[in-house]
């Protein structure tokens, strides 16, 4: 802060060059911050126009989604009739049903054992906590195409296969990783000299934690939860190989793709995207949060 | 704002931090660690491909040998043996029901014992059904012995305790469900071998003694899958497209999420709402993600309507066929920059906000450009951040899979994750897709050693 001054001070009584080495400086900046807008404006559009294009299939005609070429303009005509096709389609409705089913039990399980865990990595310091982060990034990264071969044998040897509690458990796993770590950045956002507060003021440690950490990390579990949701709505792989009748939305979806018609897939994809989309974007925050506890 | 407040360090061990992790330490063993395992002896195990044949018709019996699934076998003999409760609902069984029935001999003294039911004639049953009263059945044939054992126990290994005339009444006093054992003889390594084995992995074949192994009871150590994998014509396509796509997308997603998160922390207006779209794609399914592209890439699809809007083509072009296989890539490669850039971004921004301010203005005070700022400040004091980001994004990587699916349809490009897919799914061979799903996770293994063995050396050269 101190030497912005220093900069800023030399105005009064100006020499030529560093007038004009300041000058150049400004142009610079401007000249940078030109840039900076151009990059910002282009990325977003990057981003955003192939959400737009894909909206504006879903909510379009049939017709219009077959029509060549198609207008750039979003929604000409807007009509619900491809995205009620989709839902219509067979199988469709029940994976949506199944997806909610398999969501729900991920996020009851997963917060359930993940947020001990969380408390646990933000609050103490322990011998192995180090080795427990680490494992937990590495098992983050880890294949899910390699779990659920033998996962789908010993399935199918418990008599549990093709069944929605099993690959409910089996989300579990898949995000409790990404869970445990949101909820321990949840935790360590939370002083600890509340607790400690609490504590002197005759709480024991469980009602310090019932009373003061609960109500205060609440939303930190909401943001969890939601994100378990939408880690197990968008899964595919491991859903495809677990199910057969009881598939869940993407898994039906990419059954079905070699011979569904482009109405159809296009309206899956924005189904598929948009819940997702906005339940990120909510709780955006909390995953810098964990990122930047983890690569510290 | 998220700083962590640690506790001062206790002396005694403190057991409530364990208490806390136990459930998710158990849960991720049993769904991480011995899957993993599983994988690999699915790999190099095959299950059910020898039959011991034993001396005896019993379970306890030595073996003498081994058959392979598939040999040709005589059938000699078979007799009805005790089967366990459990066993009744295996596949393949040849059953037999016995009786337990209850008789005056000749000599006016009560003996009980068994028989096989078709020894019987049932002439009462209760009101469930079940049967309470038979006749012996005579026994039709010259050579024939007119006379029924009883046996001790129900098994023809049990010791004959009365033996009955035809058209004897007997009271049934249980029944039971008893498997049929062959004795066999087949062939191994040219050697003929003669003993008894249990009916369910047998095949026969009506009106012949003639039979074949089904299945085996042992399975064995092998690297015939691990062999077929590397002959298999879609291997070597999907690993080169594996590692290519990865070659070609990371560094892609780097640049831009540095770039992106650069425009993020430079404290423009609306700098905010730029991270809120970058993190858009945070999201999204990679099915999805797909679908997009394919939208965008398809004949009839976005990219030719723009071109053709502008007047630079006549007609569409097709991008997405077999002849096309470059335009699949490209397509791949813009699906998965645009799907998993932004998860590059979030760690990245998480890493520059650990970045003191004051380092920055500094380097800006005095002169430095943006490029010398990026090369000489931030990238260095970045760098854990872009190691993690780089493992993630690395092992993710090698599991594309619902992307190529949808923009390519699979067959033309193909991907390992792809491929082991297609061993499951397609296929139904659960131990090539275990080859396929060991392979992904050893070039796994292998990649995370040697980013974490490129991180330790640099650590102990720096002190």
């Amino acid at each position: 802060m101190s030497r912005k001054h220093d900069v800023q001070q030399p105005k009064a009584e100006v020499a030529p060059e560093v007038m004009a080495i300041h000058l150049k400086m400004k142009r610079r900046q401007k000249l940078g911050r030109g840039m900076i807008y151009l990059a910002a404006i282009v990325l977003s559009l990057w981003v955003l126009i192939p959400i737009i294009f894909i909206t504006s299939m879903a909510l379009t005609t049939p017709e219009m989604v077959r029509a060549y070429p198609k207008s750039i303009l979003p929604f000409i005509p807007f009509s619900l009739d491809t995205l009620r096709f989709f839902l219509g389609s067979y199988g469709i409705l029940d994976g949506i049903i199944n997806s909610v089913i398999v969501a729900a039990i991920t996020i009851v399980l997963s917060t359930l054992i993940a947020a001990p865990a969380g408390y646990a990595l933000s609050r103490y310091i322990f011998r192995g906590r180090d080795v427990f982060r680490l494992s937990i990034l590495a098992v983050r990264a880890f294949p899910i195409v390699v779990l659920s071969i033998p996962l789908a044998v010993a399935f199918l040897n418990l008599g549990i296969y093709d069944n929605v509690f099993s690959l409910g458990l089996m989300h579990t796993a898949l995000v409790l990783p990404t869970a445990i770590l949101v909820l321990s950045s949840v935790f360590a956002s939370i002083p600890y000299e509340l607790e400690e507060a609490a504590m002197v003021l005759g709480c024991s440690p469980v009602q310090a934690f019932r009373h003061v950490v609960v109500p205060l990390v609440l939303p930190g579990i909401a943001a969890s939860a939601i994100f378990s949701f939408v880690l197990s709505w968008n899964e595919v792989f491991a859903a495809s190989i677990l199910t057969i009748q009881n598939r869940t939305l993407p898994a039906q979806v990419l059954a079905t793709l070699s011979y569904s018609p482009d109405p159809y897939k296009f309206a899956g994809s924005f189904f598929m995207l948009i819940p997702a989309v906005i339940f990120i974007f909510i709780i955006r925050r909390y995953l810098f949060n964990m990122w930047g506890q983890v690569t510290k | 704002m998220t700083n962590q407040l640690k506790p001062p360090k206790r002396k005694k061990i403190n057991w409530a931090p364990y208490l806390l992790i136990v459930p998710s330490f158990v849960y991720l063993l049993v769904f991480f660690a011995w899957p993993m395992v599983q994988s690999l002896i699915l790999t190099v195990r095959e299950d059910d491909v020898l039959l011991r044949v034993r001396e005896d018709p019993t379970q306890t019996s030595p073996g003498i040998g081994s058959l392979e699934r598939g040999v040709s076998v005589e059938i000699l003999d078979q007799q009805a043996n005790v089967i366990s409760e459990d066993d009744l609902s295996e596949p393949g069984l040849i059953t037999e029901v016995w009786y337990e029935v209850q008789v005056t001999d000749e000599t006016g003294t009560m003996v009980a014992g068994w028989a096989s039911e078709q020894r019987f004639r049932v002439r009462e049953t209760d009101e469930d059904g079940k049967p309470i009263m038979a006749t012996v059945r005579p026994i039709i044939g010259v050579d024939a012995d007119p006379l029924t054992p009883i046996y001790s126990e129900p098994s023809t290994a049990g010791e004959i305790i009365a033996e009955l005339n035809a058209q004897t009444p007997v009271d049934i006093l249980s029944q039971r469900t008893l498997e049929i054992w062959f004795q066999i003889s087949g062939e191994v390594d040219a050697k003929l071998i003669t003993g008894w084995v249990q009916s369910r992995y047998i095949r026969t074949f009506p009106e012949s003694t003639e039979g074949r192994i089904d299945r085996g009871d042992t399975g064995h150590l092998t690297f015939k899958y691990i062999r077929r994998m590397f002959n298999d014509r879609f291997f070597w396509p999907a690993f080169k497209t594996t590692l290519l796509l990865m070659v070609i997308i990371i560094p892609i997603q780097f640049i831009l999420a540095i770039i992106m998160a650069l425009v993020v922390q430079a404290k423009i207006k609306g700098s905010s709402i730029f991270l809120g779209i970058f993190s858009i794609a945070l999201g999204v399914s990679d099915l999805a993600v797909g679908i997009v592209w394919y939208a965008i890439f398809t004949h009839y699809g976005y990219l030719n309507s723009i071109l053709q809007g502008l007047g630079l083509i006549s007609a569409p072009i097709t991008y997405l066929s077999a002849d096309t296989r470059h335009w699949i890539i490209i397509a791949i490669v813009l699906a998965e920059v645009w799907r998993a850039t932004s998860l590059v971004m979030v760690i990245i921004v998480s890493g520059m906000q650990s970045i003191s301010q004051d380092v920055l203005e500094a380097a800006e005070v005095f002169g430095a450009t943006l490029w010398q700022r990026v090369t000489h400040v931030i990238l260095p004091l970045l760098k854990p951040s872009l190691q993690v980001a780089l493992i993630l994004r690395t092992i993710l990587a090698l599991q594309v899979f619902a992307v190529v699916m949808a923009i390519g349809g699979g067959d033309v490009v193909t991907v390992l994750a792809r491929e082991t897919y297609r061993q499951y799914y397609d296929l139904r061979n659960f131990n090539m897709a275990a080859a396929f799903s060991s392979f992904i996770l050893i070039l796994s293994m292998i990649i995370s050693v040697f980013y974490l063995r490129a991180v330790r050396t640099e650590q102990e050269a720096s002190g």
